[in-house]
């Protein structure tokens, strides 16, 4: 089996002029933690705030775009996919091909870059 | 120069300089503040060595100046920075001439109306950077404080950079959703400056700024049909602008307006950008809308029947193109006049009333409605209805007269 650890905070506490000493002591347990898992670690990366997010929805049929990260509604989050794309509207182009079986909304959020 | 003066000169240039920073640097926060800086040393230079010769040219110099230092002293970006000198130090010395600068502002237009950032965000930043108008301006007109405003644009401008929103004219492929993006966004705007009828309140010179934009706009994208139609429209509706409101500052309504204070030559200038949508493509939903605006404007005075049949005809026309609720509202309005009043308020009650529950134009037309049908209960709670929500003076003043008349009548 593969498992997805979805992790959820405050984001907040890690948002512009939060640098210091906490913020650096988590970044060193990530580390460590990376390192620790070892082979058992398949994939993974920090995500940029909710501030950057773009969603597309799809409501009967027929798909728009929103500035924000997805709404909780009536759906729950049922997979992910990352992609290489050079820029947003070529994220979205692919997020608007990502199948569904009825509505449902993608949330399309920017990893942090390395360092 | 006088500060005024300044400022025009300042504001006109805004769009060519920040859009052209901004596309080569590929950031609109750096590339903002950079012009904003360039504008804080003129002031100081040209009250000394007056003004040079092409004022955009030297701001266009000194903002890209002050860019390049930014970068250099942020000490990041580095690879891209001497890229960037190097292409800048290569141009043959565009300081005299303000014709070297690029003209990026379709650019900018459509980055400030990307689908992905706040719908009113969009309207806030377009009139920021590509109208050139203040922060405090644009609050005013968005009725929120200064501080939020502020706010709004950052967090837009943040949301544009971190999201990696493309710095480039969308592709063929995603062109109708974007170009409709920055029609709504225009219509949007405009809308801030429709809503006062008198053009007196804090977004009077709004209107100069999207008669502009929308002029700019066609002749960046001359081959699309709707936004010459969007052009055309602005400017019916500021050609109608002197007849509608009185000396007392009552809304006057378009079928009662004198067409003889119309401004003939900007429903010319209309009329003129209708025919270049026309022979684009006649079937466009804006296209369409701008036709009624053209009926209303071909009237020359009030003895001349209102062209409400012809009106009617358009919005079922444009109702089969694209479905949308204030257009059904406004069929209703047209519909009353030709088929009768008792039809109309059916065709009002198979609207979505949720849709439109703090929707004042809703609540006025039902009320008149109402009045007209003589059901004289129902039409005094519809005016109250409305006039909790109005926003503006004329209108509120109309509304009053309205509602006092059917409150006369009973009691002659």
């Amino acid at each position: 089996m593969q498992y997805a650890l979805l992790i959820y905070e405050d984001e907040s506490a890690f948002g512009p002029g939060k640098a210091g000493p906490k913020l650096q002591q988590v970044v060193g347990r990530h580390v460590e933690f990376t390192r620790d898992l070892g082979a058992k670690r398949v994939g993974g990366a920090g995500l940029k705030a909710t501030s950057s997010a773009t969603t597309v929805r799809t409501t009967k049929g027929k798909q728009s775009i929103h500035d924000g990260p997805f709404a909780e509604s009536k759906e729950q989050l049922g997979g992910f996919y990352v992609i290489e794309a050079p820029d947003l509207d070529a994220a979205i182009a692919i997020a608007r091909k990502v199948p569904l079986l009825e509505d449902g909304a993608i949330e399309v959020r920017p990893l942090l870059g390395p360092g | 120069m006088s500060g005024a003066a300044l400022e025009r000169v300042f504001r006109s240039a805004s769009a060519r300089i920040v859009g052209a920073l901004a596309a080569r640097l590929r950031d609109l926060a750096t590339a903002e503040d950079a012009f904003s800086e360039a504008c804080a040393r003129a002031l100081e230079d040209w009250s000394v060595g007056g003004v040079p010769g092409d004022p955009a040219a030297w701001l266009y110099q000194v903002a890209m100046r002050v860019a390049l230092d930014g970068l250099r002293r942020r000490k990041t970006h580095a690879r891209f920075e001497s890229q960037l000198s190097a292409q800048f130090d290569a141009q043959p010395a565009p300081a005299e001439d303000s014709t070297a600068i690029p003209d990026e502002r379709l650019r900018l237009i459509f980055i400030c109306c990307h689908p992905a950032v706040r719908v009113d965000a969009r309207a806030a930043l377009t009139l920021r950077l590509v109208c050139g108008l203040s922060t405090l301006e644009i609050a005013r007109a968005f009725l929120v404080s200064e501080t939020t405003m502020a706010q709004r644009l950052t967090r837009a401008k943040s949301k544009i950079a971190e999201a990696g929103v493309p710095f480039e004219v969308p592709t063929a492929q995603f062109w109708p959703e974007r170009l409709d993006s920055v029609l709504v966004t225009i219509e949007i705007a405009y809308a801030k400056a429709h809503e006062d009828a008198a053009g007196s309140g804090p977004h009077a010179h709004f209107a100069a700024e999207m008669l502009e934009l929308t002029q700019t706009l066609v002749h960046l994208l001359p081959t699309e049909a709707e936004p010459a139609a969007l052009a055309a429209m602005v400017r019916f509706a500021e050609g109608r602008r002197p007849a509608r409101v009185d000396h007392t500052g009552l809304m006057i309504p378009l079928s009662e307006q004198d067409p003889q204070l119309w401004q003939r030559s900007l429903i010319d200038d209309g009329n003129g950008y209708l025919r270049r949508a026309l022979a684009i493509d006649p079937h466009s939903p804006r296209v369409i809308q701008a036709q009624i605006h053209a009926a209303w404007c071909a009237r020359t005075d009030l003895q001349e029947p209102p062209p409400w049949p012809a009106v009617l005809a358009f919005y079922d026309l444009l109702l089969s193109r694209r479905d949308d609720p204030v257009v059904r509202l406004n069929r209703v309005v047209a519909a009353a006049e030709v088929r009768g009043v008792e039809s109309a308020l059916c065709d009002l009650q198979e609207l979505d009333q949720a849709l439109f529950r703090d929707f004042a134009p809703y609540h006025a037309v039902r009320a008149e409605l109402l009045r007209r049908a003589g059901r004289r209960e129902a039409a005094l709670q519809a005016y109250d209805e409305a006039l909790a929500i109005i926003g503006s003076p004329a209108e509120r003043h109309w509304l009053m007269r309205q509602k006092e008349s059917l409150l006369m009548n009973d009691h002659p």
